[in-house]
C-alpha cells in the first residue's frame, strides 16, 4: 500500500497540523501520534462443518485520556491493522470533539462474514470477547458495531463478557438490540446530530434556514437527512437529491417522503415524475444554501471545489472533501461542517447507551433528542468560536478543539 | 339401369377434367378443377384402380401429376414417365408432414393432379383420427384454391364417425366402394354442385358398364364406425384387459408402450423413465383426463413423473411430498390442431414459421385472430366437463408442447401460462378458459418463441402444442390467493460464490406467492437464494439483506379476477397470514431480528429472509432431497419448479410443479466449450468462476489494465474512473451493445485500491464481469466473486469471471489487449485523459468482423473467451 493511502500515515499527518499550530511539545505529539495500546490475537473458531478456522483479531485503545476508549468493531475481510489504528485516532477526536467523557478506540477481525453462517459468527463474536474480556468494560474500552457488525453480535459479545465476569453488564457494548438495553434514538441519530450543527451555523452565518438544501447519497444518513432538515430547521426546500443511479433536481423542491417512498420502491431516485435528471457533480455545484455530502469520500476536490457554490456544507459522510478543496472552499466563503463533528450524533447516542446501561435505566426518545441537540450544539459553536478567533478553516478549527481537549487531559493526569 | 354411353360428354368446359373411368365420368359428370376426391375402400385394389386410371388420363391430357407416397403399404402407383413422386415420413409428425406436403403443393401450383397414398395409414402413425382429420383439413382447402384435383383413400370401418363426417364436409367428392360376391360396388356419397337422378345410387362395376343396383349390403350409414385408431383401442384394450384380467404380459405390455407412446410422446429416455417409474395405472388416469385427443405434452410429462421419481426415490422425505394426482388434467395435442384448421389459421401459422420471423405488430394481429376463434360444441361441453372436475379453485393453463422441457432442448419460458381465478357463472368460466387456452395457442407464434426456434433451426420440429391445466396450490388471503412459498430449485448450484458452497448440491431461488417472481427475473426485487450445501449464507448482510429482499408478492386477486403484483404488506394488511413468523424477520431500529414466537405484530416492518423457514423446518434438506433424486434419475442436472407449505406443525410440503434438464443461462443444450480456436484468437481462458453460462455474442470489450491502474499516482484521477465506466455503460444502452468488462480485482469496492468501485448501475449493460487479479510480490489478491452487487448480476444473468493471468491453468492474450486499438478517444473524445488507463476495443474492427464469444461450463469448470 502506498505511503500516502495508508489511512493511519494520513491520521498522523492531520494530527501533526494541528499539534503545529498549537505548538504542543515533543513529548505530547508523539503521545497523541500513537496509540496507547493495540491487541492483535488470533481466534480460533469451530466452523459448521467441523473443521477449525483461525481469524486474526485486533483492538487498538488510541488514547483514554478523557475516559474509556469507545470505538466500533469492523468484520470484513480487506481489515488491517494501520486501518483500525486509524480509525482508532479518528474516534479520539470525535469524542473530544462533542465533548464527552470517552477516548478512542477501534477493533476488528480480518474475516468476510458473508461466508459465515450465524452459528460461526456466533462463535466469533464470543472468541473476540475471550481474547480481549480483561480489557473491556465500561470504565476500560466500551465496543459498538461498524462495518458488518450488528446489533445481534453486539448481544452475543456482551452475553459472552457477562458470563466471564458473572455479572450484569449492559454498558461494556453499545449498539445493542433494544430489549437488551440498546438505546432509542440511534437509527437517526447521526443524520439529526448534522442537522442540529447546520441550525446552528444558519443562526451563525445568518443564512434562511427556509431556503433550499441538497443531499448527495441518498443511504440511510441522507434520507433522514431530507426529513430532519426541515423538522429541526422548521423549513428549508430539497431542491435535488441524488445516488449512484444519478440525481433529480427541481428547483421548487419536492417532498423528501415522497422520494424516500419512491427510493424504496424503485431502489433508486432517478426517474421521480416531475424532476429533471443531474448528475451527482452537478448536483454539488447547485446554488443552495445547505449541501449534505453524504456518500463518498474525495467527492469535493480541488478540481470542482472552485464551483460550488452552498453556503454550508455539512459532511454526513467520511471524508468527502479533500485538504487541497478545504482550503478553497474557505477561501471562497463556503462554510463546511466537518464530518467528525458533523457525524459525531452517532457516537453521541452511543454514549448515552452506555450511560444508560451503566444506570440500569433508559431514556426516552426526547430525552436523547434534548441531550444529542445540547451536546452537537454546544460542539458546534465551540468549534466555531475556536475557527473564528484563529481564522482557520473549520475542520482545522476542529481538530484543534480536540487536540486541545486531549492534550489538556493528558496534561492533568501528569502523563506529559 | 345401364349409362346410357350416348351421353358421355364430348366437348366439355376447361374446368372440366376426366378420371380416366367412362363410367366413373359419366355417373357424377366428370370431375370439376379443384375437386378433392376421397374413396372409401375396403381394399386398397380399389383405390389402386382408378388412381391408375387417374394417372393414364392425366397423362394424356398432359397434366403436372405428383404421387404422394407416405404409406406403409405397397406404392398405390408404380413409378413411371410423366408422374413425380414426392415421398415424406409421417413419423416426423403432424406438423412437419402437413408443413411439407403443403410446401409441396405450394412448389407444384395451380391444376396439378395428385394422388395421395392411403389416408387411414397415417393413424398408424399418430394413434388418433383427430389429427387425420385435421390434416385432411389443414390440406384440402389449399389443393380447391389451387385447381388441383387430389385422389385420397380411406379405408373403411377405420374412423369414427366424426373424423369422417370432416372429411365428408371437407372433401368435394366422397365415393364408397365395396367388393361384393366378387363385384366392385361403387356409390358416390357426396358430389359438389353436381346432381342426377342417379348419382347416389350404388352402381355394380361390369368393365365398361356401371349399373345401377339396390343392396342391403350398402346401407345408407355404411360409414358411421367405431373407429380403429390406437388412441381408443389400445386404451379400450388395456383398460378392459385388466379389470376383466384377460391380457397376457406380452400383449399387456405391447400396449402399454403403445399408450406411453401416445400420451408422452417418443422420446426414448422419457419413455424409458416412464416404463420405470409410471404404474400401469397411472398411465390409465392421465389418459382419462385428457381432453380431447394426443400428447400430454414434455411439461406435463415432466411434471408427472417427477412427482413418481420423488415419491419412490426419497424415502426419507416421501410424506413432504402429498400424492397430487388429482390436480392436473391435460388438453390433447391435437386439439390444438384441430383448432387451426377449424379456425383457418393453420396456414397463417405454416407461413410465419416459415419465416420464422413475426412482427409484434404482426402477432397482435394473429393474436386477435387465435382469440376469434372457435371451438366446436363437443369440445366446449368436454371443457366444461373438465372445469366440474377442478371445481371452483384458480387454476394455471400451462403450455406443454413437445418440444418443451426435453432432453434435447428445454424450450423454456417463451411460451405462455395463464392464471385464471374461476369465478362466475359457468358460461363466464368456460369462457375464461378457452381464452387462455387460446392465448396459450397464440404464443407458439410469439416472436420469442419463432426467433428461438430459428436459431436453433427447430422451425420445421413437430410442436404439438398441449395444455396443462392445474389448479393453483395456495390458499385464500383475503382477497387474494397464493402459495406460502414457491420458487425454483437447481440441482447445481451455478452461483456458488464462496468456496464453501458445494455447486453439486444445488440452489433454490424462493419466494413468498406465486412463482412467477422467482421465474422471471425482475430487477429491484429478489427471491431468496439458497445454497442447499449452506443455507444460511448469503452475500448480503446487515442492511443488504432487506435491500435484497423480496418485496412485491405475485397472486391472484380474487376480487378483480386477476394476476396481480402487491406489495407485501398488502397482503399482510388481509390478516395474520399462516406461519408468517418463519417467512419474514423485523427490521427495527434499522437492523432485522426473528420474530419470536409465531407472534408477527401487524404493525411490524417485516423482511422476507425465510430465516426460521431454513433454520427450523426440514424444508432445504426435503428439496435437497428432491434435487439430488431427479439428478440421479435423470442422469443430468435438473431444473424444477415447486410451490410448498407448512403444515401448523412446521411439516414441509412440497408440490412439483416442472421438471426438466437443466441447462446454463443462455444455452438450451448441453455446453461444449470450443477446443479447437486458434491461439491468437484467444482472449482468455479460466478455470475458476462462479456462474456459469453462454454470452451472446459482444462487440466491446472494456479493458481497464491492472498495471496501469495500479501505477495510477493522483488518486482524484483514480476515484473518478467509476463513473468513467459509468458514462460508458450508459452510452453504450442508448446503443443498445452489450459489453465485456475486465479490470483489476473488486468491481464494486468502496477501497479503490482493491478495484473499481462501481455500483451496479454502472455495468448493468454488461453480459460479462472479469476481475483481474494479478499475482503481485508472490501474493494473489482474493476475488470478490462479485459480492457487492452480487444478487443484481444473478438478475441479471451476468457472468462474473475471475481470471488469474500468472496461474499456469490460464491463458491470457496479454498481447492482443496491449496491441488492440483503443477506440475511446475517438468514441468519447471528453474520456481521452483515461484513455491511458481504459482500453475500449472494437472487436468486430480490430479483428476482421469477429465478435466477443463466450461459454463458461461448470460441469467442467472451464471457461473461454474468444473471438469468432
Amino acid at each position: 500500500m502506498s505511503e500516502n493511502l495508508n489511512p493511519f500515515k494520513v491520521a498522523q499527518t492531520q494530527f501533526d497540523e494541528a499539534a503545529e499550530r498549537l505548538g504542543l511539545e515533543p513529548a505530547m505529539r508523539t503521545l497523541l501520534r500513537w496509540p496507547r495500546r493495540e491487541y492483535s490475537f488470533t481466534i480460533p473458531v469451530k466452523m459448521d462443518d467441523g473443521s477449525s478456522q483461525v481469524f486474526h483479531g485486533y483492538r487498538v485503545q488510541y488514547n483514554d485520556a478523557r475516559g474509556p476508549t469507545k470505538g466500533g468493531l469492523r468484520w470484513h475481510p480487506e481489515e488491517t491493522i494501520d486501518t483500525v489504528r486509524a480509525l482508532a485516532a479518528w474516534m479520539t477526536w470525535k469524542t473530544a470533539v462533542v465533548d464527552i467523557p470517552l477516548g478512542g478506540g477501534k477493533g476488528g477481525v480480518t474475516c468476510d462474514p458473508k461466508k459465515l453462517s450465524e452459528g460461526e459468527k456466533e462463535r466469533l463474536a464470543r472468541g473476540w470477547v475471550r481474547a480481549v474480556a480483561r480489557e473491556l468494560g465500561e470504565h476500560r474500552d466500551v465496543p459498538a458495531p461498524d462495518v458488518y457488525t450488528t446489533p445481534q453480535i453486539m448481544a452475543w459479545m456482551m452475553d459472552e463478557f457477562e458470563t466471564i465476569v458473572g455479572r450484569s453488564h449492559p454498558a461494556v457494548i453499545t449498539g445493542k438490540p433494544l430489549p437488551l438495553g440498546g438505546s432509542q434514538g440511534r437509527n437517526d441519530a447521526t443524520a439529526r446530530g448534522g442537522v442540529y450543527t447546520v441550525r446552528e451555523a444558519c443562526a451563525a452565518l445568518d443564512i434562511d434556514p427556509g431556503g433550499a438544501y441538497a443531499i448527495q447519497g441518498f443511504g440511510n444518513a441522507g434520507q433522514f437527512a431530507a426529513l430532519l432538515h426541515r423538522q429541526v430547521l422548521g423549513g428549508g426546500k430539497l431542491v435535488a437529491v441524488s445516488d449512484t443511479s444519478g440525481g433529480i433536481y427541481q428547483p421548487d423542491g419536492f417532498d423528501p417522503e415522497e422520494i424516500i417512498d419512491y427510493k424504496k420502491k424503485n431502489g433508486k431516485v432517478a426517474g421521480f415524475p416531475g424532476t429533471q435528471p443531474i448528475s451527482n457533480e452537478e448536483l454539488l455545484e447547485l446554488e443552495v444554501n445547505v449541501l449534505y455530502p453524504s456518500a463518498l469520500e474525495n467527492v469535493i476536490t480541488a478540481e470542482n471545489a472552485g464551483r460550488i457554490k452552498a453556503r454550508i456544507s455539512c459532511e454526513l459522510a467520511n471524508g468527502p472533501t479533500t485538504p487541497e478543496a478545504d482550503e478553497i472552499l474557505f477561501k471562497n466563503g463556503v462554510h463546511v461542517i466537518p464530518d467528525f463533528l458533523a457525524n459525531a450524533g452517532g457516537v453521541t447516542v452511543s454514549y448515552f447507551e452506555q450511560v444508560q446501561g451503566t444506570y440500569n435505566y433508559y431514556w426516552p426518545l426526547e430525552q436523547i433528542h434534548t441531550s444529542l441537540d445540547a451536546h452537537m450544539t454546544r460542539a458546534y459553536q465551540e468549534v466555531r468560536q475556536l475557527q473564528q478567533e484563529m481564522n482557520v478553516h473549520p475542520r482545522l478549527a476542529a481538530y484543534l478543539v480536540s487536540v486541545t481537549r486531549v492534550a489538556e487531559a493528558v496534561k492533568l493526569r501528569g502523563w506529559v | 339401369m345401364m349409362i346410357d354411353m350416348q351421353r358421355w360428354p364430348t366437348a366439355k368446359d376447361e374446368r372440366w377434367v376426366s378420371g380416366g373411368v367412362a363410367g366413373l365420368d359419366a355417373l357424377i359428370d366428370g370431375f370439376r378443377l379443384g375437386d378433392n376426391v376421397v374413396w372409401q375402400v375396403d381394399t386398397l385394389e380399389t383405390y389402386r384402380h382408378f388412381a391408375h386410371a387417374f394417372f393414364r388420363q392425366a397423362v394424356r391430357d398432359q397434366r403436372t401429376f405428383i404421387y404422394i407416397r407416405f404409406g406403409a403399404h405397397a406404392p398405390i402407383l408404380a413409378s413411371q414417365p410423366g408422374m413425380v413422386i414426392e415421398s415424406f415420413d409421417p413419423r416426423d409428425g403432424f406438423d412437419v408432414f402437413s408443413a411439407q406436403v403443403n410446401r409441396i403443393i405450394t412448389h407444384w401450383g395451380a391444376r396439378a393432379f395428385y394422388v395421395f397414398d392411403n389416408l387411414s395409414g397415417l393413424v398408424d402413425w399418430w394413434a388418433t383420427d383427430e389429427l387425420l382429420a385435421s390434416f385432411f383439413r389443414a390440406t384440402c382447402p389449399y389443393l380447391f384454391e389451387l385447381d388441383t384435383v387430389a385422389y385420397f383413400a380411406l379405408e373403411r370401418d377405420h374412423h369414427s364417425d366424426e373424423a369422417v363426417r370432416i372429411i365428408r364436409d371437407t372433401t368435394q367428392v366422397l365415393i364408397d366402394s365395396i367388393v361384393l360376391d366378387e363385384a366392385l360396388h361403387v356409390r358416390p356419397l357426396k358430389v359438389w354442385q353436381r346432381h342426377s337422378p342417379q348419382m347416389f345410387l350404388p352402381h355394380r362395376v361390369e368393365a365398361e358398364d356401371w349399373i345401377p343396383v339396390m343392396l342391403e349390403a350398402m346401407p345408407e350409414t355404411a360409414l358411421v364406425h367405431e373407429t380403429t385408431a390406437p388412441w381408443v383401442t389400445v386404451y379400450n384394450d388395456l383398460a378392459v384387459g385388466v379389470r376383466d384380467g384377460t391380457l397376457d404380459r406380452a400383449s399387456a405390455g405391447r400396449l402399454r408402450r403403445k399408450l406411453t407412446r401416445m400420451l408422452l410422446g417418443t422420446d426414448e429416455k422419457i419413455l424409458h423413465l416412464a416404463d420405470r417409474f409410471l404404474s400401469l395405472d397411472a398411465l390409465l388416469h392421465i389418459r382419462r383426463r385428457v381432453v380431447g385427443t394426443g400428447r400430454i405434452g414434455g411439461k406435463a410429462a415432466g411434471m408427472i413423473l417427477a412427482r413418481a421419481i420423488v415419491r419412490q426415490q426419497c424415502d426419507d422425505v416421501a410424506s413432504a411430498f402429498p400424492l397430487l394426482d388429482e390436480d392436473a388434467f391435460h388438453v390433447g395435442s391435437d386439439v390444438f390442431y384441430a383448432f387451426l384448421v377449424h379456425n383457418d389459421l393453420f396456414r397463417a401459422r405454416l407461413s410465419v414459421t416459415r419465416t420464422g420471423v413475426v412482427s409484434h405488430e404482426d402477432y397482435a394481429e394473429l393474436e386477435r385472430r387465435f382469440l376469434a376463434g372457435t371451438f366446436d360444441a363437443a369440445r366446449i361441453d368436454a371443457f366444461a366437463e373438465l372445469l366440474d372436475a377442478l371445481g371452483d379453485a384458480p387454476y394455471i393453463v400451462r403450455s406443454s408442447s413437445l418440444l418443451e422441457d426435453g432432453f434435447g432442448n428445454a424450450f423454456a419460458g417463451k411460451y405462455r401460462s395463464e392464471f385464471c381465478v374461476n369465478a362466475g357463472t359457468r358460461e363466464e368460466r368456460v369462457e375464461a378458459f378457452m381464452r387462455a387456452v387460446k392465448l396459450v395457442y397464440a404464443s407458439t407464434l410469439n416472436p420469442d418463441a419463432l426467433s428461438y426456434r430459428r436459431n436453433r433451426g427447430m422451425l420445421d420440429s413437430d410442436e404439438q402444442m398441449a395444455i396443462l391445466v392445474q389448479r393453483v396450490a395456495g390458499q385464500p388471503h383475503g382477497r387474494y390467493f397464493l402459495p406460502s412459498l414457491a420458487g425454483v430449485a437447481f440441482s447445481r448450484n451455478l452461483y456458488a460464490w464462496t468456496d464453501r458452497i458445494d455447486p453439486r448440491a444445488g440452489m433454490i431461488r424462493l419466494v413468498f406467492g406465486l412463482g412467477t417472481r422467482a421465474v422471471n427475473r425482475v430487477s429491484r426485487d429478489y427471491p431468496r437464494m439458497i445454497a442447499v450445501s449452506h443455507p444460511e449464507l448469503r452475500p448480503e448482510i446487515g442492511e443488504e439483506v432487506a435491500a435484497y429482499s423480496q418485496r412485491h408478492v405475485d397472486v391472484l386477486d380474487l376480487d378483480a379476477a386477476t394476476f396481480a403484483t402487491v406489495r407485501l404488506r398488502e397482503i399482510l394488511k388481509q390478516g395474520p397470514f399462516p406461519e408468517l413468523h418463519r417467512y419474514v424477520s423485523i427490521m427495527q431500529e434499522g437492523y432485522l431480528t426473528e420474530p419470536v414466537g409465531r407472534r408477527v405484530q401487524p404493525a411490524a416492518d417485516v423482511v422476507l429472509t425465510f430465516n426460521r423457514l431454513l433454520k427450523e423446518t426440514d424444508f432445504v434438506r426435503v428439496i435437497g432431497r428432491m434435487l439430488a433424486a431427479l439428478e440421479e434419475i435423470y442422469e443430468h442436472p435438473v431444473d424444477t419448479e415447486f410451490t410448498a407449505a407448512l403444515t401448523a406443525d412446521g411439516a414441509v410440503e412440497v408440490n412439483v410443479l416442472q421438471c426438466r434438464p437443466m441447462w446454463l443461462p443462455g444455452a438450451q443444450a448441453r455446453v461444449e466449450v470450443p477446443t479447437d480456436i486458434a491461439p491468437d484468437a484467444i482472449c482468455f481462458r479460466t478455470n475458476r468462476f462462479i456462474n456459469g453460462g453462454v454470452a451472446d455474442p459482444i462487440r466491446y470489450i472494456l479493458y481497464v489494465d491492472p498495471r496501469a491502474y495500479a501505477r495510477i499516482e493522483d488518486e482524484q484521477y483514480r476515484r473518478t474512473l467509476p463513473r468513467v465506466v459509468g458514462q460508458i455503460n450508459q452510452d453504450m444502452r442508448s446503443r443498445g451493445e452489450r459489453l465485456l468488462m475486465m479490470g483489476p480485482g473488486r468491481w464494486g469496492s468502496s477501497n479503490p485500491e482493491l478495484g473499481i468501485g462501481v455500483g451496479y448501475a454502472d455495468i448493468d449493460q454488461v453480459s460479462v464481469l472479469v476481475e483481474l487479479a494479478h499475482e503481485e510480490d508472490g501474493h494473489v489478491p482474493e476475488v470478490s466473486y462479485g459480492t457487492h452487487f452480487f444478487q443484481d448480476l444473478v438478475e441479471a444473468e451476468i457472468i462474473y469471471l475471475p481470471v488469474y493471468p500468472s496461474d499456469p491453468d490460464t491463458a491470457f492474450n496479454d498481447a492482443f489487449f496491449h496491441s488492440a486499438t483503443n477506440v475511446l478517444p475517438s468514441l468519447y473524445p471528453t474520456l481521452r485523459p483515461y484513455a491511458e488507463v481504459v482500453t475500449l476495443i472494437d472487436v468486430p474492427a480490430e479483428r476482421g468482423g469477429c465478435q466477443v464469444q463466450l461459454v463458461a461450463d461448470p460441469e467442467t469448470r472451464q471457461a473461454v473467451c474468444y473471438m469468432a
